[in-house]
């Protein structure tokens, strides 16, 4: 059985950063999101979804955009060490080892995954996409299209692709994101920054929307993330200075995605592929908790007084975290100072699994909800670069990975953290899910869509 | 003419031509090989004796031999020398180990240079950098325009075809002017090696290490090397592969990503 029709074919999809689908699905209820909730009753169904593992949207939209898990795409934050030290790197779309489905649909990919061959001989003709603002696309590669990356994008210049795409970005003066610095100093400025910037990336989009000739549309807004970031507890909360203007973000997001619906409703006469997503949810935060706090205090990190970050870790240490909660073994011969030897690494990786469960917040709550192993999440030929372990918390306990608390519970500017396990999408009806998906099964709708 | 008498006198004419533009001007010397490179060649270009002051960013963490270095060429060179501090955050015990490093940067070097360039109403400034050394270098030009907070708008510079040099600068602006743009680190050395060049003894290998680059302590790590001479130096670099500042912190992309990390609280 085939699901589409064999006319022109014509994709939209729409990223929207860190929007939990229970949030999302509370909005649509209320009418905060009245035309969302039309959108829905045309043959739409809005899902929950799994974020990636860890949450994080480098992470999670990578697996989105190349259709596979970390253990083969190689991305597993937005900070890494470079190999045999203990400098920080910091990974980029040149480090992604596998094609991204532009590149599959654009015929355009130098590397191969296992969705890659999937569709290898299935996909006819090229076809051209313009990919907007997607986190981790810096700097932007050629492919068959334009791509302007987004988070975390540095130079606009080396952020477009072709480069016949940044005159017009230049002469509106595009913002690539919000200066969120600032939120710090004025959270009523850096609101004021959030709607600026939400204004010109719809600008943006809506002329790129409009005026190229593209087979495949995929843009992202970002500035939810930064909202929820800053201001979650406003999210349902009335009495909140700031609750007016989180729900006006919304009314404003919801009014954009009609604009985008119905402009590809025009254009591909009711026959064309539309789905929305998000990357990971969100919650209220109730406390952070500094990992490697927790790691000194049971005696696995040792830090020494000099050097700048991982570079402090003494050569008594066991183990490490990377944000928010990836958990490396020190291992002999893969660090300088590495000392665990290959024999006593089942038994570190042990006895840490044990500690963590005991950590315990407010009241004795649990913090650590899920611990895996990176076997047990990971499957593909850069699972060996993988953290050791990766912890997924109790809502409301946000795991960090900086080395420069001395306790292990505290308190930022933040009032939202990410969740794994609340992300959306929304997908056609006569898309039958079988249970949870996680979002590196998304894309294969879309391929699936073009393939036939 | 050779390569090295022909990179010289190019250096030589932007000196002249930087000095007959601004009076108000004066040189950074970080006490490095190429502003010290930059130095000698001011010198030749007013014939020992030059007509403005030289600047020092002193971050308090430099090198002891770079201080006695630069006080040992200030006395014999009969300089003009005027050292530049931020005593007010130095008070307050600013430091790489404070913070993080792009403030310490920041507060110690740039704001320590903007104090100085305001308190002197200096209009230009001659620098020793080099096209190789960056990427974002490589888009210099020698006459380069800045605001007054030092932002350069590298996307709206004159073209510089044929010597022509646009020199001329509107108020509350400053230029910076790079005589040595067009040596590369091969250059820089073997010129240090035909002048015979005094040189900060750090460039020197001591127990298999030396530095390639210098600044600041806590900033500059040595690389591996034997070369103790000029002349094994010189020879080391035309076989090198690896990036002259590889022994420096982060560049500057990655303190951008960096600043944006923190600010969402993924670092």
């Amino acid at each position: 059985m085939k699901l589409f029709s064999k006319k022109k074919k014509k994709a939209l999809i729409i990223g929207i950063d860190g929007v939990p689908y229970s949030l999302l699905s509370t909005y649509v209820k209320n009418d905060i999101m009245p035309n969302l909730k039309k959108i829905l009753s045309q043959g739409f169904t809005l899902h929950q979804m799994n974020a990636s593992i860890p949450d994080i949207s480098s992470v999670s939209w990578t697996s989105f955009n190349t259709g596979v898990n970390p253990g083969e795409h190689g991305i597993y934050g937005f900070t890494g060490l470079k190999p045999n030290s203990y400098s920080l790197y910091f990974p980029n779309s040149k480090d992604i080892q596998t094609p991204t489905f532009w590149e599959i649909l654009g015929k355009t990919n130098q590397k191969a995954s296992t969705l890659s061959q999937k569709y290898y001989s299935k996909i006819g003709r090229p076809y051209r996409s313009i990919i907007f603002n997607v986190p981790h696309t810096y700097p932007a590669l050629p492919m068959n299209g334009i791509l302007v990356s987004g988070f975390v994008a540095i130079d606009l210049r080396k952020a477009t692709f072709p480069e016949s795409a940044y005159p017009y970005l230049h002469s509106i003066n595009y913002l690539i994101d919000v200066e969120a610095e600032k939120a710090k100093d004025d959270k009523v400025a850096f609101m004021k920054n959030l709607f600026e910037c939400f204004e010109i990336r719809k600008k943006a989009i809506s002329h790129f929307f409009e005026e190229d000739s593209w087979d495949l549309f995929f843009a992202c807004i970002t500035e939810t993330d930064r909202l929820h970031h800053f201001f979650y507890d406003a999210s349902k909360d009335e009495k909140n200075p700031y609750y007016e203007s989180f729900i006006r973000f919304y009314m404003e997001l919801d009014k954009f995605i009609k604009i985008l619906y119905d402009g590809f409703a025009k254009i591909s006469q009711e026959n064309g592929f539309f789905m929305i997503l998000s990357d990971h949810g969100f919650a209220p935060i109730k406390q952070e908790v500094y990992i490697n706090s927790f790691l000194k205090e049971k005696g696995f990190l040792v830090l020494k007084e000099e050097g700048e970050f991982y570079e402090k870790i003494g050569d008594q240490t066991k183990a490490f975290n990377l944000d928010p909660c990836r958990i490396y073994i020190h291992d002999k011969g893969a660090y300088p100072r590495g000392k665990v030897r290959r024999e006593e690494r089942t038994e570190v990786l042990r006895e840490i699994q044990q500690v963590l469960q005991t950590l315990k917040g407010e009241n004795g709550e649990e913090v650590i909800d899920k611990i895996y192993k990176k076997e047990e999440i990971y499957h593909g030929p850069h699972t060996g670069s993988a953290p050791d372990l990766v912890c997924l918390p109790k809502d409301g306990y946000d795991l960090k990975g900086t080395l420069e608390k001395k306790e292990i519970f505290g308190q930022n500017i933040f009032t939202g953290m990410h969740t794994w396990h609340d992300a959306f999408c929304i997908l056609p009806s006569k898309i039958h899910l079988l249970g949870k998906q996680s979002i590196e099964h998304q894309i294969d709708y879309v391929l699936q869509y073009f393939a036939q | 003419m050779d390569h090295l008498s022909r990179l010289e006198n190019k250096s030589i004419y932007i000196i002249r031509e930087a000095y007959y533009q601004f009076k108000d001007i004066a040189m950074l010397w970080s006490v490095g090989k190429d502003s010290t490179t930059l130095l000698w060649l001011c010198r030749k270009a007013f014939f020992g004796h030059i007509p403005f002051p030289i600047i020092h960013i002193d971050t308090s963490y430099k090198f002891p031999e770079m201080y006695q270095f630069r006080d040992e060429r200030a006395k014999e060179w009969n300089l003009n020398l005027l050292i530049g501090r931020n005593e007010e955050k130095l008070k307050e015990g600013m430091g790489p180990g404070q913070g993080s490093k792009l403030d310490c940067c920041n507060e110690l070097k740039t704001n320590a240079l903007k104090g100085i360039i305001k308190k002197y109403r200096l209009k230009a400034i001659l620098l020793g950098i080099r096209r190789d050394e960056h990427g974002i270098r490589a888009k210099e030009r020698y006459f380069s325009p800045r605001d007054s907070q030092f932002k350069w708008d590298y996307e709206n510079q004159p073209a510089e075809l044929w010597d022509q040099y646009q020199s001329t600068v509107e108020e509350e602006e400053h230029f910076r002017i790079h005589p040595i743009l067009h040596f590369t680190e091969f250059d820089v050395w073997s010129y240090v090696q035909r002048e015979e060049l005094p040189i900060v003894p750090l460039y020197f290998s001591k127990n298999g290490e030396r530095f390639r680059s210098i600044g600041c302590v806590p900033c500059c790590s040595p690389i591996d090397s034997k070369a103790q001479t000029i002349d094994e130096i010189v020879e080391e670099i035309r076989v090198s592969k690896t990036s002259e500042r590889s022994g420096r912190a982060q560049d500057k992309e990655n303190i951008y990503t960096m600043q944006k990390l923190r600010a969402l609280g993924y670092m």
